[in-house]
């Protein structure tokens, strides 16, 4: 067994019916594809929350630069404040420090993982707006130097030390937004490798459960529809191998008990036909065994051999020997048809010369036709190769026609034409009878037919000539076929191949 | 002297009808009724012909005919078959065993006895 055929035999093994085998590759191949979607949807979900992360990640580095940038406005503010002290400034630089509390309660809702920094930068902004204020404080009530002072002192170094806190939130945020965009594009990478992958085997699986499935039912059905076609040709001897245990199994398991009785069924029938070829051919056989002693006794009764015969009794002896030449006739025939239909019938073939064997017919039947004032010719296309086949069954054959020409003729003529032709010999026999009908000209090579069955008793015979001629013919591997119209005479054509081929004769 | 010829038939009525018609026309007739007493009547009588019937119980035709041609002494005989009604093929048979003529049954006497003259007057 072939490595392929190891999967196709386990389906076909498999107890259960083609319908449910089917309904299972369809129901694997649906959880494949509903596990596809799975898995895609899984693998989108997960993209989808790597990419909030990243929004997260970009909002707090945003609001990270805007403490930065508030810082140094703030300082900016202070110091023109400081300039030009007076109210509108002054509430101005007011009216910042409340929003850099503002941004400050923001950055406090963004970012979760840099507390501690954080926590820091916190305590460092409260200091740092506690000394703007001091700063406004002292400006207001006109201590200009000293508010610059302090300004200078105090402000500014807080605000170098929160510029560098702010940005190394910054930077810790944009760092891990790297790291983020890395691994989500790590990440992409891996789901588009597992869903390929998983698209790849379900399509692998998909092919293979239809492959397997319909060459579990493909091979028994071809197995059997072989089988069936030996049966119908006769050949009842293998069974058809099918290892399926379903539907196809039991099929080819009905089909192997019909083929089982066929074939029993069929040898009894042609040990029958067998029987009853042998039968006939052994009765014939008896049959003539006494025949041939009235027809010998007979013979030399009117030979004078037991005494002078009296004219009377010449008469009547040539009746007896009439009789009994129609029927041995007979009793021939039933053995040549039974011989021919048990397949016993064996052509002694040899080299013989056409033109002899017309003549031999002719000198046969040429004193039956003279009494009946017909003309008997012969037209033969001179030279004739030799031809090889059974010369004593084409004799036969060709006496039959000639003799049936004869027979059916009242007056005219019955012409013998032989002719070769590209594949052999053509020999004619025509005569200038009452012809035959059409529908006859078939049923007149059929056992035990004449075109009427009353035409039998008139001219004797027994309607089996024509039938052992065609199966010699064709035995010969040639064919046989008349010609005629009603009223207008009779054509028989017959056809030899120059070499006999052995033929078997169908059934 | 009278020709003699053996004539190898198991039937009564067959033989009775040689017997009449080969008597009646001059000649001796020597009768065996199987293949063995055949085989043994033409070694002790020598006939001038036989006509040997093919159809016999144990030794059949052909095998007597092998027998008696097998003989250096009775080779010259001439040995004519006598066959049911032809079974394609007996007329090969035949000539193979030795026959030097072939007659199928039923014969007609006549021509019989034209054969059997041929064959004697052939002979010499």
């Amino acid at each position: 067994m072939r490595l392929r055929d190891l999967p196709i035999a386990l389906v076909a093994r498999t107890p259960a019916r083609v319908q449910t085998k089917l309904l299972a590759a369809f129901l694997a191949m649906v959880v494949l594809l509903v596990a596809l979607g799975a898995v895609g949807l899984r693998l989108l979900s997960g993209v989808n929350q790597q990419t909030e992360g990243l929004i997260k990640l970009q909002r707090k580095i945003a609001a990270y630069r805007q403490v930065q940038h508030d810082t140094t406005g703030q300082l900016y503010a202070v110091a023109s404040a400081l300039l030009s002290p007076n109210e509108r400034t002054l509430e101005g630089v007011l009216r910042q420090l409340a929003q850099f509390g503002y941004d400050l309660d923001r950055l406090q809702f963004v970012a979760k993982d840099e507390i501690e920094l954080l926590v820091e930068v916190r305590k460092e902004y409260d200091r740092f707006i506690e000394i703007v204020r001091r700063v406004v404080e002292l400006a207001r009530s006109g201590h200009a130097a000293e508010a610059r002072q302090v300004q200078q002192a105090e402000a500014g170094p807080l605000a170098d030390r929160l510029e560098r806190l702010t940005n190394e939130l910054v930077n810790l945020a944009e760092a891990d937004m790297v790291a983020g965009i890395e691994a989500s594009e790590q990440a992409y990478a891996r789901s588009t490798w597992i869903v390929i992958g998983f698209a790849l085997g379900s399509i692998v699986l998909a092919l293979g459960l239809g492959y397997v499935i319909s060459w579990s039912v493909i091979e028994p059905v071809a197995e059997i529809e072989g089988r069936l076609r030996r049966i119908a040709g006769g050949d009842f001897t293998q069974r058809a191998r099918v290892v399926n245990r379903d539907e196809l199994g039991s099929l080819a398991a009905g089909v192997n008990r019909m083929c089982e009785e066929l074939g029993r069924l069929y040898e009894q029938l042609e040990a029958a036909s067998r029987h009853k070829s042998e039968f006939l051919a052994n009765t014939s056989h008896e049959l003539r065994t006494p025949l041939n002693a009235i027809l010998g006794y007979t013979e030399l009764i009117q030979d004078g051999i037991y005494g002078e015969v009296p004219e009377r009794i010449r008469a009547v002896l040539d009746r007896v020997q009439g009789s009994g030449r129609h029927l041995l006739g007979l009793i021939n025939d039933v053995l040549d048809l039974s011989k021919i239909e048990a397949g016993r019938l064996v052509l002694s073939t040899n080299d013989y010369a056409v033109p002899a064997v017309v003549h031999t017919v002719v000198t046969a039947t040429e004193a039956l036709a003279a009494e009946k004032g017909l003309d008997l010719r012969i037209e033969i296309a001179e030279p004739l190769p030799l031809a090889h086949g059974d010369e004593r069954r084409i004799t036969q054959v060709l006496l039959n026609l000639v003799g049936n020409a004869i027979k059916f003729t009242e007056e005219g003529e019955i012409v013998i034409r032989v002719e070769t032709t590209d594949d052999g010999f053509h020999i004619a026999v025509e005569d200038t009878g009452p012809g035959i009908a059409l529908p006859d000209q078939k049923r007149i090579f059929e056992e035990f037919r004449q075109v009427d069955s009353s035409s039998t008793r008139r001219k004797g015979g027994t309607g089996l000539g024509l039938a052992i001629a065609k199966r010699i013919v064709e035995l010969h591997g040639g064919r046989i076929w008349v010609e005629s119209a009603l009223g207008r005479g009779a054509t028989f054509h017959l056809v030899l191949p120059r070499q006999a081929v052995a033929q078997r004769l169908a059934a | 002297m009278k020709r003699r010829i053996l004539v190898v038939e198991d039937q009564e009525d067959n033989r009775a009808i040689l017997r009449d018609l080969l008597t009646h026309a001059g000649f001796e007739v020597l009768e065996a009724l199987t293949g063995e007493e055949g085989v043994r009547m033409a070694e002790v009588l020598r006939p001038d012909l036989v006509l040997m019937d093919i159809q016999l119980p144990a030794v059949d035709g052909y095998e007597a005919t092998r027998r008696i041609k097998a003989q250096p002494s009775l080779r010259a005989i001439p040995i004519i078959a006598v066959t049911s009604y032809a079974l394609s093929g007996d007329e090969l048979k035949a000539e193979a065993a030795g026959c030097d003529g072939y007659v199928t049954k039923p014969f007609s006497p006549r021509r019989l006895l034209a054969i059997v003259r041929g064959y004697l007057e052939g002979a010499g």
